[in-house]
């Protein structure tokens, strides 16, 4: 290879580079109006009847995004999230840091949680938290067991400092289904 | 006038075998005059029978026993069992499952726990966590009527152990780390229509304060105080919660009640006195309307909740015999109050407390400690003692023979720091970042021997985890505990020396009992099953990586879940059979 | 060309009354309406006046230096030496030196004596308001001895006319900064430190106050009106703070109230006398009686106000409100409640 096309690669390369480091901070303060994908409408499985869809264009968006990451971390708290969830080792509600995830780990199911409840305690937060904003903390979920890349993880806190920071946690792939509830023997009227 | 302190004769009858509320009789002595089982003949004894509830969360719950039948309440789905007693093994004889709403576990603040039934005339009477309140025929575990008291769409549960006075079922709710509005209600035990309710934030009409309520301080005074010492409407969603105990003085004819922490847990969003958070309560029984009041916590600024036991005295004190009720207090003092008053006797530390520096006895008043001052944006350290308390829920014993409280509760300490909180209805409502550890020394329980006559410490026991089972007193000179590792002990109730411990499969927070089975031996029960704020890290499997976690909890108790694990289960201790 | 320049002349003679009407008005340190910002603005006066002077100076001795190269000496050619003129240059230079430090001096002096009146000025309080910067806000609290007669609004700070107060200053977030210039300096809001100011408005009107420390995106729209009105007024204002929203009056305005309660705005927004009691966004018991939207990003009316909520991140970008998608219908029902909160 010529040292001229050797310095195009670089060149080409360096820019991709640059690029995606303005996607990791872009700042979309609107949320797509057309083409959301409303998390209502996902399924929470792993089987597919013929081939599985495509993973919703969310997953790169606001798991990739700093920016979103952060507003998730402000919404987590304003929503009282860490009411019930603490700062990721849980309370009323189980840890989100650990990788057991009873209705499924990936973004949308986790986005899904939020918006439809659960029966074992999980409020519904339908029509109550905008779509963005609700990725906007689904995507910080995933960022507490560092399911995000780390530049796009929190790196400290404005707050006492109670866990090692979303940045650096240990990566924890989420186990799909995990356990079931313990007390979801309880039949509920 | 007796020498000491005897527990008051009128609510504390002869024992005659049974055990029919959680804290054995209405002056809360958790004492057994059955003495079968004393210093010398503990060490023979050994499992009767056990029972599994089917259910692992923290198993808080006293068992009642009642001619021949023991009743056992579970967590969450608060299963109520009876157990035969006449028969070998006790077998089940009936199962009630009120199957209260499963989203009541969302709004559950410290694990889904239940303290315990109340008997009386034929009737088992539970709280579910969905904030109903049942009654059950005793005999056939038929259901008489249940009655919806609160909502959950707005934080409110009952986990509390019912007392049952003068035909009338009194029951309280929870939730005050959800912003409800605390409340005392009495169910007529025939019907369950509600007789009165008296709330504890808001106008006076809605306290029952009226012509009746004459409190012994100052500071206690007022029209309205319910209104004025709070922002405006803040009141209604201020706490002051009932989920703890209740005592009766039948002579007096006055209920006592404390009330629990304001609602949030930041002070700062919640300047003024915020009655009627953090104090105790006396009420006529038939129409609750309230004769005094006594706020330990004005301004609670650690969520020192007022819900602890009240045992009532009667002892010498300083020459005149009075009246008296003890309150070992979350914020670490122990009370001693006139009970027909509402006078202030005594408040003893202890616990090493740093986070106020005394009670003033004259004006009733606390002084808190400006050094621990939470403020918002700043995270104040060591504060001591937590938001748990010295002394959380866990009951204590009072021994007649001994004249000593046995105390069992925490040692900790803890960094706070204040933050904003959001109230969104059905969400929890604190606004506090908190981590616990071990307080000095670096035991975290302590189990002290107390008497209050003499205003000192007899004698104290470390323990390294909290303490967060109840304590029984028994005629046979024992104290009775557990630990959150599982041992049950028995110790010297004048010494404190060890004399028997059972390891039991999960960590014990519950209350032990004593009874007399249908064979005229002496029983001892304690349910084991680990939970409970303290216990959370077990029972929710919750990430010690987060020191917040349980409320800052977690962080005190991160070696729990290697020490035990979940369970359920009822065990049951007598001396061997006499051959 | 004749002196003075174009500007000066017939109709030059405009441009000092322009430049002095600049002075006032309300968001201006040169027009005090009270006795702290007085003092500030004679500070003011004297900094620019002692600086105008050096400046003169100056650039007199640099035009003098021109002439005289421009006189005596050929063009390409160098400045002979002139023995006398030469004493008189260092002599002029070391009493300027000397004249530079005094004239500091005299600066230091003026800001003691400035910053000591201040201090006298602050003895005493008669009202006390609490001012909480956030991003990209301010909440306004008026605490009480009697906490159920304190007050919570925001983006507003009444204040009687001739009554000292005393303005405790705290931050949520980040630190801002607080200034009112035509009643005090600047004072940073600082997360985890009480800051205060004293002021005393001598006079009734509204002015402008504005962060002063750049806190984020929308930093420059973070106003707040200060209204100074009689006591009486002012007295009246605090009465009508202190209730609670007025139940809906009629079905339409029910209609809005549901929405409100049912709707995204209960997450964050609180209305006194419904349950809706969240408080990370500004309370809207009395939101029409404000001035002013979005910390004075645009004026109250209904229009700016369904503009507002419709779609707020067009109007201030990324400000913590977001787009929540009300439909148009609803939109209109939400509005005309929130506009009868007087």
């Amino acid at each position: 290879m010529s040292s001229l096309s050797r310095n195009a690669v670089s060149l080409a390369l360096l820019g991709v580079l640059l690029l995606a480091a303005c996607e990791r901070e872009e700042r979309s303060y609107r949320g797509e109006p057309v083409g959301e994908v409303k998390p209502g409408a996902i399924v929470q499985g792993t089987l597919y009847a013929g081939a599985p869809s495509p993973p919703p264009p969310q997953r790169r968006e606001y798991e990739g995004n700093a920016y979103h990451v952060s507003e998730g971390k402000r919404l987590f708290e304003w929503f009282n999230c860490s009411g019930c969830h603490a700062h990721g080792g849980g309370d009323i509600g189980p840890p989100l840091m650990d990788e057991v995830w009873i209705y499924g780990g990936e973004l949308e199911n986790i986005a899904a949680t939020i918006v439809e409840g659960r029966p074992n305690g999980m409020p519904s937060f339908r029509n109550k938290i905008p779509d963005q904003q609700l990725w906007q903390i689904a995507a910080y979920v995933r960022s507490m067991q560092r399911e995000v890349r780390k530049d796009v993880a929190p790196g400290r806190d404005d707050h006492m400092a109670v866990t090692p920071g979303e940045q650096n946690q240990p990566v924890t792939p989420p186990k799909p289904g995990g356990v079931a509830s313990p007390s979801s023997e309880g039949r509920g009227p | 006038m007796p020498a000491r302190a005897i527990a008051a004769p009128a609510a504390s009858p002869p024992d005659d075998g049974n055990w029919v509320m959680a804290a054995k009789n209405y002056a809360s002595t958790r004492y057994s005059e059955l003495d079968e089982i004393d210093t010398n003949t503990v060490r023979d004894l050994q499992v009767s029978f056990t029972f599994s509830t089917g259910v692992v969360r923290g198993h808080e719950a006293a068992p009642l026993v009642v001619n021949g039948t023991m009743y056992v309440v579970t967590p969450y789905p608060n299963k109520l069992y009876a157990l035969d007693l006449t028969k070998p093994g006790a077998p089940t004889k009936w199962t009630f499952e009120p199957r209260p709403a499963a989203s009541a576990q969302g709004v559950a603040c410290c694990d889904y726990v239940n303290r315990g039934p109340a008997f009386a005339d034929g009737r088992i009477f539970i709280n579910t966590l969905d904030a109903q309140t049942i009654a059950v025929d005793a005999e056939t575990g038929r259901e008489l009527w249940r009655t919806k008291l609160g909502d959950i769409n707005k934080g409110e549960t009952m986990t509390m152990a019912p007392l049952v006075v003068k035909g009338k079922v009194l029951v309280g709710n929870a939730g005050g780390e959800f912003g409800v509005r605390g409340w005392i209600t009495a169910l007529d035990a025939e019907t369950g229509k509600i007789v009165w309710r008296a709330y504890n934030t808001g106008p006076d009409t809605d306290v029952l304060i009226g012509d009746d309520y004459k409190p012994f301080y100052d500071k206690e005074k007022g029209k309205d105080l319910g209104v004025s010492t709070w922002p405006p409407n803040a009141w209604e969603i201020g706490g002051g919660t009932v989920w703890g105990w209740i005592s009766y003085d039948p002579e007096l004819d006055l209920i006592y009640h404390g009330t629990g922490n304001p609602g949030p847990w930041n002070p700062e969003q919640r300047p003024g006195d915020n009655k009627w958070t953090g104090g105790i309560f006396a009420r006529n029984p038939d129409t609750g309307q309230a004769r005094w009041f006594y706020q330990a916590v004005p301004h609670d600024l650690y969520d020192y909740d007022g819900i602890n036991e009240l045992i009532l005295l009667d002892m010498p004190w300083q020459g005149q015999p009075r009246k008296v009720l003890i309150r070992p207090e979350r914020n670490g003092y122990l009370y001693v109050i006139d009970r027909s008053s509402g006078e202030v006797l005594a408040a003893d530390p202890y616990f090493p407390a740093n986070s106020t520096k005394g009670v003033d006895l004259k004006t009733g008043l606390i002084e808190y400690n400006e050094e621990k001052h939470p403020r918002v944006g700043k995270v104040v350290r060591d504060i001591c003692p937590t938001a748990p308390g010295a002394k959380d829920w866990n009951p204590s014993a009072f021994s007649p023979k001994t004249g000593i409280v046995y105390i069992p509760h925490n040692n900790l300490c803890m960094d706070w720091e204040s933050v904003e909180a959001n109230y969104i209805a059905g969400t929890p409502y604190v606004g506090a970042n908190v981590k616990m550890y071990a307080g000095p020394g670096g035991n975290r329980g302590t189990f002290t021997a107390w008497d209050p006559g003499q205003r000192r410490k007899v004698w104290e026991l470390k323990e390294d985890l909290p303490l967060w089972s109840g304590a029984l007193a028994t005629a046979g000179d024992l104290v009775f505990y557990g630990t959150m590792d599982g041992w049950f002990k028995a110790v010297n109730a004048g010494s404190g020396e060890l004399l028997w411990r059972f390891k039991t499969g999960s960590g014990i927070i519950g209350q032990p009992i004593s009874y007399r089975g249908p064979d005229g031996r002496q029983y001892i029960a304690i349910l084991s099953g680990v939970g409970g704020w303290a216990g959370a890290i077990v029972a929710g499997d919750l990430d010690p990586h987060d020191a917040s976690a349980a409320k800052g909890f977690v962080n005190a108790v991160s070696d729990l879940p290697q020490r035990t694990t979940k369970g359920g289960m009822l065990y049951v201790f007598a001396l061997p059979q006499r051959r | 060309m004749r002196w003075p320049p174009a500007p000066w002349g017939r109709k030059g003679r405009v441009l000092p009354i322009l430049v002095l009407a600049a002075c006032s008005g309300p968001q201006s340190m040169l027009d005090p309406a009270g006795g702290q910002a007085a003092r500030i603005g004679v500070m003011g006066w004297i900094l620019l006046a002692g600086c105008a002077f050096v400046y003169a100076v100056v650039l007199l001795w640099l035009l003098w230096a021109l002439a005289r190269r421009h006189r005596w000496v050929e063009p390409g050619g160098v400045l002979p030496p002139q023995a006398g003129v030469e004493r008189r240059l260092t002599n002029g230079l070391v009493a300027w030196v000397v004249g530079t430090v005094l004239i500091l001096f005299a600066f230091v002096a003026a800001s003691y004596a400035v910053d000591k009146s201040l201090t006298h000025l602050a003895n005493r309080e008669e009202v006390v308001v609490e001012v909480e910067g956030k991003q990209w806000w301010w909440t306004v609290r008026y605490p009480d001895d009697d906490p159920s007669r304190s007050i919570t609004t925001a983006n507003e700070i009444h204040l009687p006319v001739g009554v000292p107060v005393r303005v405790k200053l705290k931050a949520a977030d980040v630190i801002h900064s607080l200034w009112i210039p035509n009643l005090h300096g600047k004072m940073d809001l600082i997360p985890g430190r009480d800051n205060e100011l004293f002021l005393t408005a001598d006079r009734e009107g509204i002015f402008r106050g504005q962060c002063a420390e750049f806190c984020g995106l929308q930093h420059a729209h973070m106003a707040l009106d200060v209204i100074v009105h009689s006591r009486a007024a002012f007295d009246a204002w605090k009465e009508a703070q202190l209730a609670p929203a007025p139940a809906p009056a009629d079905e339409a305005l029910a209609r809005g109230q549901a929405l409100f309660l049912t709707s995204a705005c209960t997450m964050c927004h609180g209305i006194r006398g419904t349950p809706a009691s969240a408080s990370v966004a500004p309370d809207l018991t009395h939101l029409a009686s404000r001035r002013s939207i979005a910390a004075g990003a645009l004026p109250y009316n209904r229009g700016n106000l369904a503009g507002w909520i419709a779609d707020p991140q067009r109007i201030k970008p990324g400000n913590h409100m977001p787009l929540v998608g009300v439909p148009p219908s609803d939109l209109q029902a939400l509005v005309a409640y929130l506009d009868s909160l007087k």
